[in-house]
């Protein structure tokens, strides 16, 4: 009997919660809500609450949350590769250096639809549409999207007034078309990592059981 | 292979408390940001007013709220990574004892896997069907270790180790 007891790297629960919690959003507002719909525009800003409570966290959370546990570090991303390549394993404390270049990347891609988002609704959204320079057409809408928006899951072209609102939407699309790649990314990450070292990279994620883990 | 059955209970306070605090962050984080675009909306339709000030104060109290929780997680998980730590070197320190102590009363490896399954509080039948012997053989085994040890019963020998690791104390690898 070794006895050795080896604590397997498990996140924090604002780590857990804000990662669920904004997983979800992007998925609601893709598969469910309409693009420019109010519940659409509420959900995003409940994302980017969530993204500004996790970057909070990035500073004063646990080490492992902290952004100086996984610096985006192209260099040791190659070494990694290098490492995966070879078929060593290399356990890290935090993200590992090619998930924490995914890391970044997504959060910047969720940080650009945020933006653009609030560029065409402005905040906050207006939900009073009196004195709006963009009067919404029901009351529930607060951007225009095209009259045959029948195509895909409602996100047609829009025709928001005015220059700008037709870049931000531009943007927007752009955006979190990116975010979808890179989630598609992240989750063929997650499953060679998983091949690769087992099942505690996503039982890191959703907590619980496994605490303490004979080897 | 079977698990030693006190493992369940070990979760404490700070450990489920900790996800739902979590929680509550994260809400409270969501609905600051609901109430500072509303608190903004009344502002530009209406102006100032009592009633707005009054939604600025809870907006900032949700943000504090936000911060302390915050901190408060992170207190907590903290608090539960160091227990853990410290449990590990107990573990360990345990197991080395155990392992010292039983090269000294020469027991054989049957007889040591036998005292490991008693001292983690496995009754005879238990362990023999662990090991897959007869509980005949199981007893006589038990009994030649307490031989050995010098004690006649099970919690007589488990005593000896809780002894020593008092004895000794503990050195924790790090308490940040």
């Amino acid at each position: 009997m070794s006895g050795a007891v080896h604590a397997p790297r498990r996140w924090d629960p604002l780590v857990r919660i804000t990662h669920w919690g904004i997983a979800a959003a992007v998925v609601i507002n893709r598969l469910v809500t309409e693009g420019g719909s109010l519940a659409h525009v509420w959900i995003g800003l409940a994302l980017a609450a969530l993204l500004a409570l996790r970057l909070g966290w990035g500073f004063v959370g646990p080490v492992e949350a902290r952004f100086t546990s996984f610096p985006p570090s192209p260099r040791r991303a190659v070494e990694h590769v290098r490492d995966i390549l070879a078929g060593r394993h290399v356990s890290h404390r935090s993200h590992n250096p090619l998930g924490a270049l995914m890391v970044y990347a997504l959060w910047a891609s969720l940080a650009v639809v945020i933006a653009s988002g609030i560029a065409m609704t402005g905040f906050p959204p207006k939900v009073h549409a009196e004195g709006g320079e963009r009067p919404a057409a029901a009351s529930t809408v607060l951007v225009d999207e095209d009259e045959d928006a029948g195509e895909g899951e409602g996100e047609g072209e829009g025709e928001a007034g005015g220059e700008s609102g037709e870049i931000a939407e531009e943007v927007h699309e752009i955006a979190a078309n990116l975010l979808l790649v890179l989630a598609a990314l992240h989750l063929v990450g997650v499953a060679f990592e998983t091949r690769r070292g087992g099942r505690q990279i996503v039982l890191a994620m959703i907590g619980g059981k496994g605490k303490i883990k004979e080897p | 292979m079977a698990q030693p059955r006190p493992a369940r209970s070990r979760a404490l306070l700070g450990d489920r408390l900790a996800p739902a605090v979590s929680f509550v962050v994260a809400v409270q984080a969501v609905a600051a940001v609901f109430f500072i675009g509303d608190a903004l909306a009344d502002i530009r339709n209406a102006g100032l007013s009592s009633h707005i000030a009054i939604e600025a104060v809870i907006a900032l109290a949700l943000l504090a709220g936000v911060a302390v929780g915050a901190l408060q997680v992170r207190r907590m998980w903290k608090e539960g990574r160091r227990r853990q730590a410290a449990l590990a070197v107990a573990a360990g320190a345990l197991s080395e004892v155990a392992a010292q102590r039983f090269r000294e009363w020469r027991l054989t490896p049957a007889e040591a896997d036998v005292a490991i399954f008693a001292l983690k509080g496995f009754d005879v039948a238990e362990i023999a069907s662990l090991r897959g012997s007869a509980a005949g053989t199981v007893r006589a085994q038990l009994a030649r270790v307490y031989e050995k040890a010098g004690v006649n019963s099970r919690s007589a020998l488990a005593t000896l180790f809780l002894e020593d690791l008092m004895t000794t104390p503990l050195t924790s690898r790090e308490a940040p």
